[in-house]
């Protein structure tokens, strides 16, 4: 797995009651539910920090490998707390072919970020996703909860510079409220 | 299985016609009738898996045909297989060609080498051209940890290690990690391995991408010579196959094939990576004589001239009685009946015995207890076919882990039923549907056992007008168990009575039984009457209920029940023929009786459960014998050590504590001019001027089977054998048990109790001078509940003193919830934590109080 030494340096303590109530709510403990579980830890959480995941092991009874190894299959979820704005970029045949890969490589050039990893001031995550679905406005990228099609390379640097603006002046409006 | 008969079904396996039990996949059909199908991924101890796709063949069943993966395909009544057709070799070689695109060709530094299924089977295959371009990895190897290297790069994704970490080991410490092209197995996170280390993983690794690094080569592994031997440590006897190399134990390995040993190629730490005691820079290597306190070589002339002097002088000034021999758990069978028969027919002396009949005769009365009672037990390669296994004060994974393989086994393909009973919550994952634990109060064991017999009793859960006329003394029995009353059970043992009523359903209902006992009942200080409770149980069942039960009195190292079996005890001659009660030995050499003492590969100063008494005994025994492989606490007092041999530089037998009797064979020369103790005895009574009239391993093996007929016939030669007692002349009778008194667990200001028996990886003396071993198990760490720990202010990693009320230790401590609260857990395989001292000699559970380390 990939680790981001910026996210294990602050220790943050975990607040483990959705975990427990998540817990709690389940008819039994067959390992049927943990996927299900483990989507909705992160869904909680934004990713599964490992106290969370301790408890899954114990309710569950699989050990430390097995859960790592469910986890480490799915892509989706995440050991580490990604940035605020994950950018699922597509990789998928159309996208790929119209030069979804020469986008990843300039947001690597201005943030430092490869897939799977996540920038400095933890404002964005990059991943690649192997279709989309949304072949027509190949190549796209989905950025937080927008949806962004017929991209290219400068387009995506300027969108993530909004992105970056928009997330700056926040904290702003958030203090004045 | 007695309760579920297979059906015979009739299958013709290319041509040829054969009968094979339900259920059977077509790959074991294939290989039990030695017809060859290429396959990577299949291992008869795991369930089907079908992960490499090689090993398709073609099945006809009622004219239809199919082509089948035979890991996963079970038989069908009438099938027709057909292997190798030119239609399956495609598949099969299609699927094996693109493993063999990634797979390196560094075949002569790989351990696999020569033993390799991937290259038998390209072979088999007969696929010398390859059609597609070889893309190696180039990964570089794992060594997090000590023992297994990771060398992913031969890595074919069979699955075989993470299936038998997890089916036949019960710990999950590997899985598949990621997925597609990137898919590795792994720990999570790549962290550094941290298991039982049973090597399992290494065994089943088809390629050698899980390598052993305690092996002293690298490489070509065909080269290596084989013997196969009985492993030295624990009682339950794996079979090891000592791999040497230009005169070298260069590893050890199980063996997986059919019918060899009762182990099925399991092995644990221990076994497998124990072997550095072997060749080992501490080996004494020359006769020591103890001049004025310093130890100095002597020739062997000098030395066996010298005991024999000394035996000569004390015979005729004290008389036969006061030489007295201790015989070993760890020496062979035919070194034992060698050291008793020295002094029982050469000296006339009836002093002799053994470490764990000196603390606890009763082991050797509870199995002929249990023979006079019609339990004969099963062997115990039958265990995995058990329905219900009642592990009852063992911590299996620690005492008997490759018994614990066997049960793992059972709960996947035959559903055993477990009852765990222990005062500690001992760790064992299996896939066992029923899985009972009976946590209980440290030091209930008799009222765990007695009220088990006593529902069976009231609920009816057996023929009780059967039992009642088959035994005398049944209604004394039921009178005795009267006290156990649900309410006053779990006052004692803490277990509401539904659980214990589970237990005894699954216990009591036809099937097929095994009980295992475990060491730790000798320290509860009633480890008597907790055996005759469990044989009252036992008993019960074997007279009302249908199939059978088997129990084995517990038994700790390799040889320990050969060493009673070959009448080193003063009570039976060989073969439990009666012989003359005796006082207990340390006390006659203490009060001056003794006068001359064989100790014979013991260490009673470390190991006995009363050390300040035996210290005290051999320092007054005026002169002491000690023949050891490593010095020892007790070799330090002797006057005179001889080095004898380690057990893969000697030949004999161990008879294990089922009384399997196996071969062990040497497969090196012995190291420095240490001899085997079969030769060291050979020689002392040719000096001695009474020489023995047999001299070769053979010849005393005829001699034992005349002296102790239940070993008729019972040398193993490729096979082993159970020794199975003479039909009993004795009728069955139950044994009086004691009534439900509230035990004596709290003393002022000693608030816990100890609870001590061997660690995973250490067991008696030996194995910490075996580098891989003291690597993983580096030092001793005492277990306390977290409640506790909290209570007194401490964590994992803190030092602590815990001190009984004769002694005190210093001793690393971590918190698990394994061990129960009031309870402190210490291993006792570290001298320099002396566990034996905090019990100095008291028997009984003792209480201890600890604080923090200042």
């Amino acid at each position: 797995m990939d680790t981001n030494p910026v996210a294990t340096e602050e220790v943050e303590e975990i607040d483990l009651a959705p975990t427990e109530e998540l817990l709690n709510s389940l008819p039994d403990n067959s390992r049927g539910h943990l996927i299900p579980t483990l989507n909705k830890v992160q869904n909680a959480y934004r990713f599964l920090p490992e106290p969370a995941l301790e408890l899954l092991m114990e309710f569950f009874s699989v050990s430390r490998a097995e859960i790592y190894g469910v986890v480490s299959f799915y892509p989706q979820l995440m050991i580490v707390e990604p940035g605020k704005y994950i950018i699922k970029l597509c990789y998928g045949t159309a996208c790929f072919v119209k030069g979804a890969d020469i986008i990843g490589d300039k947001i690597h050039e201005k943030y430092h970020i490869k897939p799977g990893e996540t920038d400095a001031g933890k404002l964005f995550t990059l991943q690649t996703a192997s279709c989309l679905g949304n072949c027509g406005a190949a190549p796209m990228a989905i950025i937080g909860e927008d949806t962004h099609g017929t991209i290219d390379p400068e387009k995506a640097i300027d969108m993530l510079s909004e992105y970056k603006i928009e997330d700056e002046e926040m904290p702003v409006t958030e203090e004045v409220g | 299985m007695s309760t579920v008969a297979k059906k015979a079904l009739n299958v013709k396996i290319n041509g040829k016609e054969t009968t094979v039990d339900e259920g059977t996949v077509v790959l074991e059909v294939c290989k039990q009738n030695d017809v060859e199908v290429s396959n990577l991924c299949y291992n008869r101890k795991l369930k089907p898996f079908a992960a490499c796709r090689t090993c398709m063949v073609e099945t006809v069943v009622d004219g239809k045909k199919e082509l089948v993966y035979s890991c996963t395909h079970p038989v069908a009544e009438g099938m027709e297989i057909n292997t190798a057709t030119e239609e399956t070799d495609r598949y099969n070689k299609a699927c094996l060609e693109m493993l063999l695109v990634e797979h390196p060709l560094d075949c002569p530094i790989c351990d696999k080498s020569g033993v390799c299924p991937l290259q038998d089977n390209t072979d088999l295959l007969k696929l010398y051209d390859g059609r597609f371009e070889t893309q190696r990895r180039n990964e570089p190897s794992i060594k997090s940890n000590p023992i297994i290297e990771f060398y992913l790069n031969r890595c074919i994704m069979c699955g075989l290690c993470v299936r038998a970490c997890d089916e036949i080991q019960g710990v999950q410490a590997l899985d598949f990690h990621k997925r597609g092209m990137s898919v590795g197995i792994g720990t999570a996170n790549d962290e550094p391995l941290d298991c039982e280390f049973c090597g399992q993983c290494i065994t089943v690794c088809p390629t050698g991408a899980l390598m052993d690094m305690t092996s002293g080569a690298r490489g070509l592994a065909a080269m290596f010579t084989e013997t196969h031997s009985t492993c030295n440590y624990c009682s339950w006897g794996c079979t090891v196959k000592l791999e040497t190399k230009k005169g070298e134990v260069i590893r050890i390995e199980g063996d997986e094939n059919y019918n060899i040993g009762i182990n099925e190629g399991n092995l644990c730490a221990k076994g497998r990576f124990g072997h550095g005691i072997i060749h080992n820079d501490q080996r004494i290597e020359n006769p020591l004589m103890n001049v004025g306190g310093d130890f100095q070589e002597v020739t062997w002339d000098e030395a066996l001239q010298t005991i024999a002097d000394r035996m000569q002088a004390t015979l005729n000034r004290s008389g036969p009685d006061s030489l007295a021999a201790i015989g070993s758990e760890k020496l062979t069978n035919e070194e034992n009946y060698l050291l008793q028969k020295l002094f029982r027919d050469v000296l006339g002396s009836n002093q002799v015995n053994n470490l764990a009949n000196i603390r606890a005769p009763y082991l050797n009365r509870f199995m002929l207890d249990c023979f006079d009672n019609g339990i004969t037990s099963q062997p115990i390669t039958k265990l995995q076919e058990a329905d219900v296994v009642l592990v009852f004060n063992s911590d299996l994974p620690s005492e008997y882990p490759v018994g614990g393989n066997s049960v793992r086994f059972g709960t996947v393909f035959n559903n055993t039923d477990i009852l765990i009973a222990n005062p500690r919550r001992v760790v064992f994952e299996s896939e066992a549907k029923v899985d009972v634990r009976l946590t209980y109060k440290h030091g209930s064991d008799v009222a765990v056992a007695s009220r088990l017999t006593k529902i069976i009793i009231d609920n009816g859960l057996i023929d009780v007008n059967k039992a009642k006329s088959s035994i005398d003394n049944y209604d004394n029995m039921v009178q005795s168990l009267s006290s156990y009353t649900a309410e006053n059970t779990e006052k004692l043992t803490g277990l509401p009575d539904d659980v214990l009523t589970r237990a005894a359903e699954s216990f009591a209902r036809d099937a097929d039984r095994f009980v295992l006992v475990g060491n730790d009942v000798l320290d509860t200080g009633e480890g008597e009457e907790v055996l005759n409770a469990l044989l009252n149980l036992c008993t019960l069942v074997n007279f009302g209920s249908t199939g059978s039960v088997s129990i084995y009195p517990p038994r700790e190292h390799c040889n320990s029940q050969g060493v009673n079996d070959m009448g080193l005890t003063p009570e039976f001659l060989p073969g439990y023929q009666p012989g003359k009660t005796s006082r207990d030995l340390f006390e006659t050499c203490k009060d001056g009786t003794i006068k001359f003492l064989y100790i014979a590969g013991e260490d009673p100063v470390q190991s006995f459960y009363k050390p300040q008494q035996v210290k005290d005994a051999l320092q007054t025994v005026p002169f002491l014998i000690v023949t050891d492989v490593f010095m020892t606490e007790t070799a330090r007092m002797a006057d005179l050590i001889l080095p004898s041999s380690t057990y893969a530089e000697k030949d004999g037998t161990y008879t294990n504590m089922s009384r399997h009797i196996q071969a062990v064979a040497s497969a090196v020369i012995p190291q420095g001019s240490s001899k085997p103790d079969f030769d060291i005895l050979l020689e002392l009574a040719e000096t001695f001027g009474k020489p023995f009239t047999s001299s070769s391993i053979t010849e005393i093996q005829q001699e034992i089977e005349q002296a102790a007929p239940i070993y008729k016939g019972a040398f193993p030669g490729k096979e082993s054998k159970q020794w199975v007692p003479a039909a009993s002349s004795k009728k069955p009778a139950f044994k009086t048990v004691s009534g439900a008194s509230e035990p004596q667990t709290t003393q002022d200001g000693y608030p816990y109790t100890l609870q001590t028996n061997n660690h995973m990886f250490h067991i008696g003396g030996y194995s910490q001078y075996a580098k891989a071993l003291v690597e993983i198990g580096p030092e001793c760490i005492a277990e306390i509940h977290p409640d506790d720990a909290k209570a007194m202010g401490v964590s994992s990693g803190d030092e602590v003193v815990v001190e009984s009320s004769s002694n005190k230790v210093q001793v690393k401590i971590k918190t698990s919830r394994v061990t129960s609260p009031g309870m402190v857990y210490i291993p006792k395989n570290w001298p320099k934590v002396a566990v034996n001292d905090l019990r100095n000699g008291e028997e009984g559970l003792i209480k201890v109080k600890v604080s923090k380390s200042s």
